[in-house]
């Protein structure tokens, strides 16, 4: 990387831990708010972080969250072991979803995570082992 | 207006601190879908849900809510009033369904905090919030 990290830190996120699911994003939050970050990147950031936790906590057994914040941009990679997924293409469509009825009835599952993350970042790259898990990698830049 | 004339006009039974209702109110966004929160809800603004599990006070932090309104009389439990608690986030229970609720709120003055889908010059939509 040819941009300074200015900051870098990682987190385990639990998969089915519905109590905690969320509390990472709301730490990068507030790191990001104690360092000055100008209130737009932050609410884009942490609804990214969000909805990529909440993916993970969801589908997935366990994931990692690293978040990294150089000079000119946040950058978040999320790595998950769980079932991957199956048709990116369909996942990526506003209102698909394979959420279960517990899922639903949590209020989450209505298709819009991934279109989500992908609308509130400047850059974003998915990738899926069915089976095995999924990456997300996605970038906001600060200015 | 006030939290606290939201909580007057809805009949509300507050879970917090009285005093934490003095803020001011300007949008309001109603759904049970956390999904939908997210996507569409502008930040800063009142949420008016029928959803009751801790996944609704992670998403206020998240969207810096003002204040949750919970319809038809349901009422949130230990755990989320701790959490809200924690958070400053008042928590408000009306007797009213979500239709009603909503058509008091937009008749006093309250108006909608949905963003706008797309902007004109065919942006990227960007997140709207209140200082």
């Amino acid at each position: 990387m040819d941009q300074e990290i200015l900051y870098s830190s990682s987190y385990k996120i639990s998969g089915r831990d519905f109590v905690n699911a969320g509390s990472v994003s709301v730490k990068i939050k507030k790191i990001l708010k104690e360092i000055g970050i100008k209130p737009e990147v932050i609410y884009r950031v942490s609804i990214c972080c969000y909805e990529a936790e909440m993916n993970v906590v969801m589908y997935a057994m366990l994931g990692t969250l690293d978040f990294i914040i150089t000079e000119n941009e946040v950058m978040i990679d999320i790595e998950d072991e769980g079932p991957g997924i199956q048709n990116i293409e369909l996942a990526m469509q506003e209102g698909y979803s394979t959420a279960t009825t517990e899922i639903r009835e949590m209020g989450f599952g209505a298709g819009l995570g991934l279109p989500n993350i992908k609308k509130n970042s400047d850059e974003f790259k998915i990738e899926s082992v069915v089976a095995k898990g999924t990456k997300l990698n996605f970038k906001i830049y600060l200015n | 207006m006030l939290l606290k004339d939201v909580k007057n006009v809805l009949n509300c039974k507050s879970f917090i601190d009285d005093k934490l209702l003095d803020i001011e109110i300007s949008h309001c966004y109603a759904a049970d879908m956390m999904s939908d929160v997210l996507k569409s809800c502008k930040i800063g603004s009142l949420l008016v849900t029928g959803l009751i599990n801790p996944q609704v006070i992670q998403v206020s932090e998240i969207m810096d809510l003002k204040g949750i309104v919970f319809v038809s009389g349901k009422e949130p439990g230990d755990d989320m009033i701790k959490k809200a608690e924690e958070k400053n986030l008042p928590l408000l229970t009306t007797g009213r369904q979500m239709f009603e609720a909503c058509g008091i709120l937009y008749s006093i003055g309250l108006v909608g905090a949905e963003i706008q889908k797309k902007s004109e010059d065919g942006s990227r939509n960007t997140i709207q919030f209140v200082v």
